[in-house]
């Protein structure tokens, strides 16, 4: 979506203008006002997060009068804690998008944690290789969701609740049932001294690598959703599946599609957790998908398809970040925090609920 | 009884309603005729109470009111059967009659048998046997219709009762035994305002008819008056006007169909089968398939765009002089067929988009390079298509649905466009467009044609057909029964549709 006016545009409105003649009201007036807010309400999460980081900087306790809540230190420490679920509310944009959800992707992150710290100790893969194989294992776990939904035609919901407990079955499997402890070196039962790096911090030790990786993927995820021919499939697939059918559009295909990218950010997201805690735990990532679930629906996405944005969903995961970043900061205890959550969710979809019934009338 | 006044109303942009009169007399039968998006249903939502903000007054009995619900309404009388039923398919007739008021035992535990006798005492009123215990789901069409009737009589005998297309999906006989219910309940006073767009049922149940155009009061005339007559009210005087000058089609043929069938591999009764088809379209022709609801129209278009269930084709189907493979919407846009759906905000708009967005949807592999859409080749295509599909939007970006039906068929049928067809199909191009924009489409794609496109069109106005169309064929039950010039006897069209006959009883003008 361009913001700029383009040629087009000053004709469409030349063609308003002409609308005149044939004795109907224009009907300029009410879609101006309503683009304006609809634009309020596509970047609420935007909002939303400068609010929150002014709330920050109001209730941050200071020492020797620096503002602790914008130290480097602690912003980076927002975007570390939100890397992971973060990563995996990309991925699940897409498919949200596309008028699914993906309920498995924590399972799908503790089964990789554990993939690839079997891999690198008792196998010997090399880092690079181990973090190959599981992304590519993340990717076909989800295309073989997007298969069983499409084929057997369940409902996602059902087929990844059912993933769900695939993958933490599988995960339980592969590592005994048991917490698997990544020591690194060049000794055997070892993983390899580079994998360590993920859980290191670069430029003077501020910027965590998996910041990094969070802030990349949601780039890449940006840019394909709204510049490729893919993204544009996957909101017409989500908007209404039968006008893309007949548009020629292979809507099995696109859907497929983006569960593999979901299972592919829930896979990265389990090789950071391996990374960043130097251990692999089956049970890690419980109840990420509801907080990944969460950033989509506070950056403005719908859940039944068709509209959303990855720049809302960094942002909601952001927000949500600060927000719990804030309470700590104060001392505020963790049950507050639940709650605080609660509230900002349903402050978010009610926003979106009051954007479209204007734009139903 | 009823009294509407000025009544006005506009969604959005779109003014559906411009100073509409209607007075309503206690015990008559008054028909609302009007084409497509002449402002019918919204004027019946206006008297039902489900649109509560409009301009002007009504007036029941002499005092004035404002429904502020269809329930409210209910409370003094005024009762309406949607088109699209309100009934739980899931529960029994008794359950629907009286859902949401069921008699209580205890004030908690319903009363069943109490239910299923009053129940039985409503149903008798309007006849045709229908068991309180049956489950809706289970009933046919025309049943499930009686009992809405029902449903708005169990509440306690309405003073009006509104009917939108009541007959629309139903069978003649079906029909026969709606009016004869309609019929009765006249008979008791009760006021029945019976929409429609069949002109040949008016004289049969209607007293007055009141025709409706761009949102205005045409006139009320008895029903008595000549079917002609309420076509030129309908259309308004430039009839002719709408429709662009014939072309001259070449000797080329795109489309050839030699005794074609096709069946599904699970066939359904909803789902009417090609039988035997001859058709050849040429370059430049616009051909029109006329036919009754259900007479295979649809059916014939999806068959050959892809989009039908799975089955077998027997019979050759050629398409530029080669077999066409009947496969799936992308064969055939490869084959250069394009389609246009008959419902549009089902399965053509992708309601959350621009207008941009939804124009360029099938193209999108021409407007890209490695797969990254160009904005350059996209700002291209609009200069191309804005102007010559004459779109009127407040912007390329303003969203699809705060345009105007006929600017949002528009969008639909330039998406196709874009990717240059030889073949088009269109379904229903003009439903709920409003007359200026259908004569830009009757333009359009006159324009096209000229250019060498074939045109193949199904539509459910013969008028327009007739003034649009280079030929016309007839299909009926599947088959294609006849292929003829455009300006053929309108009832003889139709009675080869089979509209009029094996229906005795409907009297036809001399």
């Amino acid at each position: 979506m361009s913001t700029q006016p383009t040629e087009a545009d000053v004709d469409a409105d030349h063609e308003v203008l002409t609308a005149f003649d044939d004795g109907k009201p224009p009907a300029t007036a009410g879609v101006r006002k309503w683009l304006r807010f609809r634009f309020l309400i596509r970047f609420q999460s935007l909002l939303g997060l400068v609010l929150v980081l002014f709330g920050g900087i109001v209730f941050s306790p200071r020492r020797n009068g620096e503002i602790l809540f914008l130290s480097a230190d602690n912003l980076a420490n927002i975007v570390r804690s939100v890397s992971e679920t973060g990563i995996i509310a990309v991925g699940m944009t897409f498919v949200i998008i596309a008028g699914g959800i993906d309920l498995s992707v924590g399972a799908v992150l503790g089964l990789s944690g554990v993939l690839v710290a079997r891999l690198m100790i008792d196998w010997d893969y090399g880092t690079v290789l181990a973090i190959v194989i599981v992304l590519i294992a993340g990717l076909l776990f989800g295309v073989f969701q997007g298969l069983v939904s499409n084929y057997l035609r369940i409902q996602a919901f059902i087929v990844t609740l059912a993933g769900l407990q695939l993958a933490r079955g599988l995960a339980r499997i592969i590592s005994g049932d048991q917490f698997i402890n990544i020591s690194f070196g060049s000794k055997p039962k070892q993983a390899p001294t580079s994998f360590s790096l993920l859980g290191d911090r670069l430029f003077g030790g501020v910027l965590p690598v998996s910041a990094l990786v969070f802030l990349g993927v949601g780039i890449i995820g940006s840019v394909v959703l709204n510049t490729t021919r893919f993204g544009r499939h996957v909101f017409a697939v989500g908007g209404n599946e039968r006008a893309a059918r007949l548009s020629g559009i292979n809507v099995r295909y696109v859907k497929i599609a983006t569960f593999a990218i979901c299972g592919l950010t829930a896979a990265l997201s389990g090789i950071l957790d391996a990374g960043q805690l130097a251990f692999a735990n089956p049970d890690s990532g419980t109840g990420y998908e509801l907080t990944a679930i969460a950033a989509v629906v506070i950056g403005g996405t719908s859940l039944f398809g068709g509209e959303g944005t990855v720049v809302g969903t960094l942002a909601g995961a952001l927000l949500l970040g600060s927000l719990n970043n804030i309470l700590q900061l104060n001392n505020i205890n963790a049950n507050l925090q639940l709650i605080v959550t609660a509230t900002i969710i349903v402050l978010a979809a009610a926003l979106q609920h009051l954007a479209s019934r204007r734009s139903n009338t | 009884m009823l009294e509407m006044q000025g009544i006005g109303k506009a969604f959005g942009g779109v003014r559906a309603l411009r100073g509409v009169d209607l007075t309503i007399n206690p015990g008559e039968v008054h028909a609302l005729i009007g084409e497509n998006g002449a402002g019918k249903s919204t004027l019946m939502n206006i008297m039902s109470g489900a649109i509560t903000d409009y301009e002007g007054k009504i007036r029941l009995a002499g005092l004035e009111i404002r429904f502020s619900s269809p329930q409210a309404a209910l409370r003094v009388g005024v009762a309406t059967v949607f088109q699209e039923l309100d009934l739980v398919p899931g529960l029994s007739v008794a359950h629907n009659l009286f859902l949401g008021q069921e008699p209580r035992r205890s004030r908690i535990f319903v009363d069943n048998s109490t239910m299923y006798r009053r129940a039985e005492d409503v149903l008798r009123r309007v006849g045709g046997g229908i068991s309180p215990r049956t489950l809706v789901g289970n009933l046919r069409l025309g049943q499930q219709q009686a009992v809405a009737i029902a449903k708005a009589l169990a509440v306690g005998e309405p003073r009006i009762l509104i009917l939108d297309e009541p007959t629309a999906a139903l069978s003649t006989h079906e029909v026969e035994r709606l009016f004869d219910i309609i019929g009765l309940l006249r008979s008791r006073g009760v006021a029945i305002v019976f929409i429609s767009h069949r002109l040949e049922e008016i004289p049969q149940i209607a007293d007055r008819v009141t025709v409706l155009r761009d949102g205005r009061t045409v006139a009320t005339v008895p029903a008595s008056t000549p079917q002609e007559h309420l076509v030129s009210l309908l259309i308004g005087e430039s009839l002719g006007a709408l429709f662009p000058p014939a072309g001259t089609a070449t000797s080329k043929d795109r489309l050839r169909m030699e005794n074609f069938s096709y069946e599904p591999l699970r066939p359904s009764p909803e789902w009417q089968e090609p039988h035997g088809i001859n058709l050849t379209v040429r370059a430049g022709e616009i051909v029109g398939l006329v036919g009754l609801l259900g007479a295979g129209r649809t059916e014939l278009l999806q068959v050959l765009y892809g989009t039908a269930p799975p089955g077998r084709q027997s019979g050759s189907v050629k398409v530029d002089g080669r077999p066409l493979r009947i496969g799936s919407p992308v064969e055939a846009l490869r084959r250069g067929i394009g389609f246009v759906p008959d419902d549009r905000r089902g399965s053509g708009l992708v309601t959350t988009r621009s207008v941009t967005e939804n124009l360029i949807l099938a193209d999108l592999k021409r407007l890209s390079t490695l797969g990254v859409v160009r904005t350059g080749r996209v700002r291209e295509a609009l200069r191309w298509g804005l102007p010559r599909l004459k779109i009127k939007a407040a912007g390329a970006d303003a969203p699809i649905l705060s345009l105007s039906g006929g600017n949002q068929q528009k969008v639909l049928i330039g998406r196709i466009l874009l990717r240059e067809p030889d073949l088009l199909l269109l379904d229903e191009p003009t439903r709920g467009v409003d007359i200026g924009a259908k004569a830009e489409i009757y333009r359009l794609v006159r324009s096209l044609a000229a250019n060498g496109l074939a045109v193949l069109v199904a539509s459910s106005e013969l008028p327009e057909l007739a003034g649009w169309c280079d030929r016309l064929v007839v299909l009926r039950q599947g088959r294609l029964v006849a292929d003829l010039p455009p300006d053929t006897d309108p009832a003889r069209v139709l009675a080869l549709a089979g509209a009029l006959a094996d229906d005795t009883n409907t009297p036809q003008e001399p």
